[in-house]
């Protein structure tokens, strides 16, 4: 048989070996490991399918004490590619660390290098998230994975202090997710142009008056002077 | 009806009087007119036709209210001397004072009037029918006082000059406790508009408790150089007795006064300057100029300037007895204390403003049109208060009950 | 909203209106309803100078009154408006906290006011003031009100958005002559702008300079009116009459955000009811390093600021 099974299931088995040497098997028991390893395959597919948590419930997330009951918009309908798997299901997943080709963003500044791709996007099932645990997340929950490093603003945005209410201030609280303005690949949010400064009354003008300069301490040439 | 004559023969007497006389009620009237137009301007337009504006959202018409406040108040100086310490010589000339008094008033209810955005709600001022936020709001307190303190000074020479009018003694029990009250009163019109100003902690050049001493040493010395220069003039132009020694007397309190005040204004640079915190930013503005801006700057130093010389004019015991710099210092006090506690008082509480923003205020040509008339007003009110209550007072005008001269 | 002058259901006062205006030998209801002071008709102008106070008029009169404010719109802008009085909600108390680590100063807030409150385009007035502020300075003074660079937020500077505080102890409520501005009980500071005379002594109270006076009559293009319009908050105002942030209290009674909220893209804007423990704005005083501004006044604000 040839190698290339073998690399493909058991890379660890083929690092184990020596390099130069091969690896003679019997037809009948590689036959007997194809058809395995097959329905491991199959199996672990479709056991992964069973596994998938149906909501945040099932998370081993505790919660806040007292946190308010909060509904949260959902992101799905606004995200182009959703759902992944109608791509990715044909693609070989590749856990290597990389640049990614097109069309995603290949570029990811959150984290500035301390977190990847798979660090968030489950490797098996594209269509959802991971969180540190592992757990799969759905993309309307993806506050979940944010938390697990940004728990304190989580927890603010759990009380409604953080992040954006929508409709009312009493009665059901629905919220944007973290992910509404937040883009988890370039979270900076982006200097844009304010409106225009406020009027002077009708009749008047602004006089323009001396600069105002107002230097901290340690900027004045006199306090810097050894 | 005696009244009823009365008021018509005083009506008479002002309506009576040789060219110059005509002249000057012409004049003045003109630039009533002239105030009085472009008053329908600024009602029909509204207030943006001023040069006032959020930032600073008050301004001349205020500055002159605040000022003429003061001079009504001084009227006090002569109602004291005459009644408490019976100073015949000054008993002679209250009325005319009171007079003043009179016209300043109408004058400062005049200025708050054209410089309300809605002076056709003003009926919601009064109590009962409107609604008058009395004792909470100073305005409040200021309405009332205000009319009150006109009241008073038309109620007392009313009752005195009718008394006289028609020939009978003036019943001291009737008189004497409403001029002690006009006494009091006078002091509680100027403390009131004082503490219109100083009851807010938003404005800290205000909010000090010296403004309410600073407003009445300031009363007691433009007050009486009014009353002064106005004397001489009725000594002038009239038959009127007016003694000397009321002159001195008023020349007298007018140079305690303005010591006073300016050691009141002395007191004020040095507590905000020595170390000046963001209170003091007002000031700063005001004397010397603030990120730039300075329009006022000019304008103090040249009010401080004529305080300062009309007190040394007025120390000085030959320059006081003297009649001409005795009314150069008169008019020199006067300017420099209509300037110092007009607009050197007014605008510079919203300078910067309470969020710190500069912007500065110059009245427009409305605006000063509007308080030329107001004075014009006032002292064409004043001419012919005077001219019937000199003619009652040197017994010209007497009640001819028309039976008892047909008896005699 | 707005109903026909000669139909019969607009009640009594209508009838016992005219039968005053015969009695004064005015002439007929149909002379006195011809549209000629201003564009209203004379008994309008009559009900309009000799209207009462809010709190004094009965809830007959109110209606009356908003039906006479939704003709003037009418007849002054050519849009037709409703008019409401919505009653606070009991039990409720407004309170707004602004984050200003995520303030970015876009004014974004400043310009859904104008829209939502009908504020004069030409009069200019502003409710909400946004200061740019140097980072490690507290200083009022310091502030720039009219900044405008490329982008913002500038290098080195902080954003505070000024409005009014709709103050506990109102130094503005002191010093209304008549009465004119109050707190209700849900905690806002409103202004009966029928009943103002334009003092503008409560511009001067104010430490927060929140306090804004129509110096000329608002102009509103009739295609920007935003027709919901409250007594006491966002209906079309007079000219010379002060006016301030009332919290959106035609939207904040309905249960709605105040236009600023919904606007702020940051979601910097906290707002909702200090006496529900449970609410957002609780738990920023209770969790957050809150303060207020000028608090050494004493005069008590509803609105807090504070970073995170």
């Amino acid at each position: 048989m040839s190698p290339r099974w073998n690399a493909t299931f058991s890379t660890t088995t083929r690092h184990s070996l020596e390099a130069g040497t091969t690896v003679e098997v019997p037809s009948w028991a590689a036959i007997a490991r194809l058809l395995v390893s097959c329905l491991l395959i199959s199996a672990i597919f479709s056991a992964r399918a069973d596994e998938l948590p149906e909501s945040p419930q099932d998370s081993r997330f505790e919660g806040y004490p007292n946190a308010p009951e909060i509904r949260v918009v959902p992101r799905k309908d606004d995200l182009f590619f959703y759902p992944c798997n109608q791509c990715h299901e044909a693609i070989q997943p590749n856990a290597e660390i990389r640049p990614l080709s097109a069309p995603h963003d290949s570029e990811l500044t959150h984290g500035r290098g301390l977190i990847w791709c798979l660090s968030c996007h489950d490797v098996a099932n594209r269509d959802n998230l991971r969180t540190l645990l592992n757990e799969q997340v759905d993309f309307d929950d993806a506050h979940l994975v944010c938390a697990g490093c940004h728990a304190n603003r989580h927890k603010d945005w759990t009380f409604g202090v953080h992040g954006k209410r929508v409709d009312n201030w009493t009665g059901e609280r629905t919220q944007f997710s973290c992910t509404h303005c937040h883009d988890p690949h370039k979270p900076a949010i982006a200097p844009r142009a304010p409106q225009p400064p406020p009027p002077v009354r009708t009749g008047l003008e602004l006089t323009p008056g001396s600069e105002h300069v107002n230097e901290p301490a340690w900027a004045r040439p006199e306090v810097n002077q050894e | 009806m005696g009244v009823i004559r009365f008021i018509f023969d005083g009506v008479r007497e002002m309506l009576r009087g040789p060219r110059e006389y005509w002249a000057w009620l012409l004049f003045l009237s003109v630039v009533v007119v002239f105030g009085s137009w472009q008053y329908w301007v600024q009602f029909s337009n509204g207030l943006v036709v001023t040069g006032m504006s959020d930032q600073v959202s008050w301004g001349f018409y205020i500055a002159n209210f605040a000022f003429l406040v003061g001079i009504a108040a001084a009227a006090v100086l002569l109602v004291i001397p005459a009644y408490i310490f019976h100073r015949k010589d000054i008993k002679d000339v209250v009325l005319v004072g009171e007079g003043m008094a009179v016209a300043a008033v109408t004058m400062a209810i005049l200025f708050v009037i054209v410089d309300l955005g809605r002076p056709d709600r003003l009926w919601h001022m009064i109590p009962v029918i409107g609604s008058l936020n009395f004792p909470i709001s100073l305005l409040a307190w200021d309405v009332l006082v205000l009319s009150g303190y006109l009241l008073l000074n038309l109620a007392i020479p009313f009752y005195l000059l009718y008394s006289r009018y028609r020939g009978r003694e003036a019943n001291f029990r009737i008189y004497f406790p409403i001029v002690v009250i006009s006494m009091f009163w006078a002091i509680s019109i100027h403390t009131v508009t004082a503490f219109l100003f100083s009851a807010n902690p938003a404005r800290p050049f205000w909010h000090t408790a010296l403004l309410g001493p600073r407003f009445i040493a300031s009363a007691f010395a433009s007050g009486p150089a009014l009353i002064i220069i106005t004397l001489e003039i009725v000594r002038k132009v009239s038959t009127y007795k007016v003694s000397q020694s009321v002159i001195s007397t008023l020349a007298l309190i007018m140079t305690v006064a303005l010591q006073i005040n300016l050691f009141f204004v002395g007191a004020e640079l040095f507590t905000d300057f020595y170390n000046e915190g963001a209170h003091a930013a007002s000031i700063h503005y005001l004397f010397l100029g603030l990120g730039g801006f300075d329009s006022l700057q000019p304008w103090i130093w040249f009010a401080l300037t004529l305080n300062i010389i009309a007190v040394i004019i007025l120390m000085i015991h030959p320059l006081r007895k003297n009649v001409l710099t005795l009314n150069i210092a008169c008019v020199l006090a006067f300017i420099g204390i209509w300037i110092e506690k007009g607009m050197g008082l007014v605008i510079p509480g919203f300078v910067p403003t309470p969020l710190g923003e500069i912007f500065e205020y110059v009245p427009t040509s409305v605006e000063l049109s509007v308080s030329a008339g107001i004075w014009a007003f006032g002292v064409l009110m004043f001419t012919v208060l005077a001219k019937a209550v000199i003619a009652i007072e040197q017994g010209r005008l007497r009640y001819r009950d028309k039976k008892s001269e047909i008896s005699q | 909203m707005s109903k026909d002058p000669g139909s019969d259901d607009r009640g009594k006062f209508d009838k016992a209106r005219r039968n005053f205006l015969r009695g004064l030998g005015m002439g007929t209801a149909a002379a006195a309803a011809q549209p000629a002071w201003g564009g209203d008709t004379l008994s309008d102008t009559f009900a309009d100078f000799f209207q009462k106070h809010y709190q004094r008029m009965t809830s007959e009169e109110i209606t009356e009154t908003l039906e006479r404010i939704e003709r003037k719109a009418e007849s002054r802008y050519g849009v037709e408006i409703s008019c409401e009085n919505t009653p606070p909600q009991p039990g409720v108390v407004f309170g707004y906290a602004i984050n200003i680590s995520r303030c970015k100063g876009y004014r974004d807030c400043v310009d859904a006011c104008v829209q939502e409150n009908n504020l004069g385009r030409d009069s200019q007035v502003q409710y909400i003031r946004v200061l740019q502020m140097d980072k490690g300075d507290s200083n009022l003074e310091h502030s720039e009100h009219y900044y405008d660079p490329e982008t913002v937020p500038v290098e080195g500077k902080y954003y505070l958005p000024v409005q009014c505080m709709q103050c506990d102890d109102p130094p503005c409520v002191k010093a209304c002559p008549v009465d004119a501005t109050w707190m209700e009980p849900d905690g806002i500071v409103v202004v009966d702008y029928d009943w103002c005379i334009g003092c503008r002594y409560c511009m001067t109270a104010c430490p927060y300079w929140a306090r804004h006076f129509n110096w000329t009559t608002p102009e509103i293009p009739a295609e920007e009116m935003n027709t919901d319009t409250h007594f006491l908050g966002n209906r079309p105002r007079p000219r010379g009459v002060v006016e301030k942030c009332h919290f959106c209290i035609q939207r904040t009674r309905k249960g709605r955000q105040p236009a600023c909220m919904e606007a702020c893209p940051t979601g910097a804007r906290i707002f909702g009811n200090l006496l529900d423990p449970d609410s957002e704005i609780r738990y920023v005083l209770q969790n957050k390093q809150v303060f207020r501004l000028k608090e050494d006044l004493g005069t008590e604000p509803k609105f807090w600021y504070f970073s995170d």
